[in-house]
């Protein structure tokens, strides 16, 4: 090897960093400008792998869509192809309609869940019971799908939609009819709420893992329950973690696609109440792709649909990992 | 303060006062109500896992599974076509999602390494029916390939390339530093370092993120269903029409509930469970072994 | 040993304490006996796996934290066993607070840190007020503090976190104050406020300070406490332990002949 006094420190970054990605590598050998410039761009082209992925995705969503077609018109609440009109309202209110409940749920269990792990029981209790809400992460959508079209919802539209229309009928949205069979809304935010529970839940239980033991100690020291130390010193001290959790939880129910096809019942209309049928984006966009074949005007709609989809999911996933410490997370599935 | 002695030790250690009564009662019951919360999980993944075995296994037979007749009444069909279009699928992403992830870590700069890193981890924050469309439009249409087994591989190949991608990155970036630069100081080159002595030590976690990139993809079904076109054939070359298992439950879900197609969606989902189930396991055994060499590697 | 002169009894009266480890042969604290005297300040010394923190952490039930952990014996507070089945440790930890080894104020202001204990039992507004005051002048912080107490508390330095935390105790009014090597992680002059405020604290509480630093036990304590593998080796006054040890192995340790 000709390099005579190698530099650990500069192992780390071969190149420094206000060198540009075209300078060579410093262990290359002398060799002529061409090919030396060449060799030390191509170590560094697959990095660019994921970033030119992104920039695929944009370009062929925007390129479809053309965004020139609809202007204000688009997030009408209007939404019938054979007359030209392409409201996405109704799907992206429906989108929100089913994930922000199914995300107040999943933070809802989650902080009990994380706060039970790691305050409560025993550290023997819950490497037994935790692999059970990382498990829901791994179960494929179209299987919930089926399972909560098929078993599930006849059990909702028979006993758990009248019971909650019998106790709950006097609040605004839950007095309309409950003659859906059991799918919509509430079944929809039920089934969200299982495939957002395991990322909450995770990303709760870790940021409240990092909580220092000596700060748990000092609050019990000062005479605190173990309930107050969660929620006067562990919680606050966790904030970031659970904020990004509720970010990420959001994302994943928002996105959900198959799912929420199978379940949501595809209405084109604004859900009147809890029991009703509704859709979202991603259903939406997934069911209607076929209908959109040779129809250029209907693709390009769907394509700025999925615009849409695409800005919400990249800001909610750029704000909720703003404050995840750990280079990546990858011990649930999809996080 | 409070000068008599035993009298203030008993007001206070045996407190009983409604405040303290009510602190010390709520913590007690938080404590045992919280954790009956892990039955919002435990619960519906039993009612999941035994309605699904429930419908499928009585009539799961061998020739189930392995008949490719094409009268929609099996499920070999499904099963090789999943198989050949993952294995496509995982080769192409190896490929990108390894060069990719060991590029970064070891020859990027720190500055632009997090740009790549955030746009992986907004690749895997992308909703799949997005990466669904991308296929559409780029490879079905753009490129003229139709609804195929190819359009559908590649497709799936961009799905999973950001979690390769993101393990190989993190499995050179968490080679102990003295051992780098044992290796690198020693007057080894980048390329004998990664090939020597990184990939050696990272293999094992590459390898888990190879089989968990293949758990959460075996497992989609919008970017297969919206750049394929079902098939009741196994796949006789890359422009053929094929179907996955996934696929096969999202065609024949809603079928009324007595019909065959819908116990053959149960087979497929109970199946595509134990698939899944299978994968997680393989990557909790091998995430094992590699914390013990990682752990013997430290002392 | 009685204490420092008062008529009274002792404050804390430690009677054959053990701590035993599941699975483990030797306790880690083994048949432990000591009083302590109202306006005291007793050094526990040893060297480095002796059991001091272990004792001091059952002095106020945090020991029970620990998962398989096991205490035998009695720890009598003004007469009352803190380990009896009817006391629940959330009440012993009122009377007797604790400093740990590092600054651990919390994520919120300074005010907030010191007023964390009174809150817990609705105290009035103006009671807070008194006592967080009284409590940050007690520790010596106030002037340093008394115009930013609304300032998040990580925004102070080492040594006056650390005053902090003892603020933090001192406010919820106990009797007793384990400070488990306070000074470990500060620098010289930050702890040497800190043994000064240890100092004026002596007059009115029961003060148990765990160190590993002999010097530090001769300039502030009033008696030396020497354990030693988990026993209690000798106690006296600090000057006679210093001077004229009457075990040997307590006579090794401060000479410096063993680690």
């Amino acid at each position: 090897m000709s390099s005579p006094v190698p530099d650990p420190v500069r192992d780390r970054q071969p190149i420094p960093a206000a060198a540009g990605p075209s300078s060579p590598v410093p262990s290359a050998p002398a060799r002529a400008p061409f090919a030396r410039v060449l060799s030390g761009i191509v170590p560094y082209l697959p990095a660019a792998v994921p970033a030119v992925m992104l920039i695929i995705i944009v370009v062929a969503l925007v390129h479809a869509s053309g965004f020139t077609n609809f202007g204000l018109q688009f997030f009408s609440l209007h939404f019938d192809p054979p007359v030209d009109q392409w409201g996405i309202a109704v799907f992206l209110i429906g989108s929100f309609l089913v994930a922000v409940p199914a995300l107040f749920f999943s933070m809802l269990f989650g902080v009990g869940l994380a706060v039970a792990s790691t305050a409560y029981l025993p550290k023997l209790v819950t490497q037994v019971l935790d692999p059970f809400v990382d498990l829901l992460a791994g179960i494929p959508s179209v299987v919930y799908g089926i399972w909560a079209f098929i078993i599930v919802a006849p059990y909702f539209g028979s006993t758990v939609e009248p019971t909650i229309h019998a106790y709950l009928g006097f609040l605004p949205g839950f007095s309309g009819p409950t003659q859906s069979g059991g799918t919509g809304i509430m079944l929809a935010v039920f089934i969200l709420t299982l495939m957002a529970l395991p990322i909450t839940t995770l990303l709760i239980r870790d940021s409240l893992r990092a909580v220092p033991k000596d700060l748990w100690e000092s609050g019990l020291a000062l005479g605190a329950t173990r309930w107050e130390v969660v929620r006067r010193v562990a919680i606050p001290y966790a904030r970031r973690g659970i904020f990004s959790a509720a970010f990420l939880g959001f994302g994943r129910a928002f996105g959900e696609t198959v799912a929420v096809a199978m379940v949501l019942g595809s209405a084109t209309v604004l859900p009147s109440s809890v029991y009703a049928i509704g859709n979202t984006m991603a259903a939406e966009m997934f069911e209607l792709l076929d209908s959109a074949y040779g129809n250029s005007q209907f693709l390009a709609a769907l394509s700025e649909m999925a615009v849409v989809l695409l800005i919400i999911s990249l800001v909610v996933n750029v704000v909720g990992r703003r404050f995840i410490s750990r280079l990546y997370k990858e011990q649930v599935a999809g996080l | 303060m409070a000068a008599d002695l035993s009298s203030t030790a008993n007001s206070i250690l045996f407190d009983r006062s409604a405040r303290t009564v009510w602190r010390i009662g709520f913590d007690r019951w938080i404590g045992r109500l919280l954790p009956l919360l892990f039955l919002v999980a435990i619960f519906p993944i039993l009612s999941l896992v035994y309605y699904i075995s429930e419908k499928a296994v009585p009539t799961l037979t061998w020739n189930v599974i392995t008949s490719t007749s094409p009268y929609g009444d099996h499920l070999g069909v499904a099963i090789v076509g999943t198989f050949e279009l993952y294995l496509f699928a995982t080769s192409l992403a190896v490929l990108f999602g390894l060069f990719g992830g060991v590029a970064v870590a070891e020859f990027l700069p720190e500055s632009a390494a997090n740009w790549v890193r955030t746009s992986a981890n907004l690749l895997v924050g992308t909703p799949s029916v997005i990466l669904g469309y991308m296929g559409y439009i780029t490879f079905c249409l753009y490129f003229g390939w139709g609804l195929t087994f190819e359009a559908g591989a590649v497709t799936m190949a961009f799905f999973m390339t950001p979690y390769i991608f993101r393990t190989a990155d993190l499995a050179f970036t968490s080679v102990p530093a003295p051992i780098r630069e044992a290796a690198l100081g020693s007057g080894a080159r980048p390329s004998q370092y990664i090939l020597k002595v990184g990939a050696p030590i990272a293999f094992p976690q590459i390898l888990t993120g190879i089989f968990l990139a293949l758990a959460i993809g075996v497992g989609e079904t919008a970017p297969i269903v919206l750049t394929t076109t079902a098939s009741v054939l196994v796949p006789q070359n890359l422009h053929s029409p094929v179907t996955v298992l996934t696929a096969l439950i999202w065609e024949n879900y809603a079928q009324a509930p007595s019909t065959g197609l819908q116990t053959i969606a149960f087979q497929a989902a109970f199946l595509i469970l134990v698939i899944v189930l299978v994968l997680n396991v393989v990557v909790r055994v091998i995430s094992t072994i590699y914390r013990k060499r990682l752990e013997g590697l430290y002392q | 040993m009685s204490g420092t002169g008062l008529d009274m009894g002792p404050v804390l009266s430690v009677r054959g304490v053990s701590v035993r480890a599941r699975k483990v042969e030797r306790p880690l604290l083994d048949q432990i006996s000591i009083d302590f005297a109202p306006r005291s300040l007793t050094a526990l010394v040893g060297p480095s796996g002796c059991g001091k923190s272990t004792f001091v952490r059952t002095l106020n039930r945090m020991v029970e934290l620990t998962p398989g952990l096991r205490v035998g014996g009695q720890v009598l507070y003004l007469g009352q066993d803190i380990y009896a089945r009817n006391v629940n440790p959330v009440l012993v930890r009122r009377r007797i607070g604790m400093v740990f080894q590092r600054p651990t104020v919390f994520p919120i202001s300074i005010f907030e840190n010191a007023a964390f204990g009174l809150r817990l039992v609705h105290e009035s507004n103006e009671e807070i007020d008194r006592a967080v005051a009284q409590a940050l002048q007690r520790s010596g912080l106030w002037e340093e503090v008394k115009d930013r107490l609304d300032e998040p508390a990580l925004s102070l330095s080492g040594g006056q976190q650390q005053r902090l935390c003892i603020a933090r105790a001192l406010a919820v009014r106990p009797k007793v104050i384990l400070l488990d090597e306070p000074t470990s992680a500060l620098d010289p002059a930050a702890t040497q406020r800190v043994e000064s405020t240890m100092e004026t604290l002596k007059e009115d509480f029961v003060l148990i300070l765990v160190t590993h630093n002999v010097g530090q036990a001769a300039r502030v304590a009033d008696r030396v406490a020497f354990l030693h593998s988990g026993r209690l080796i000798e106690v006296g006054p600090t000057a006679d332990i210093l001077e004229r040890p009457k075990e040997a192995l307590t006579e090794q340790f401060i000479t410096g002949r063993f680690t």
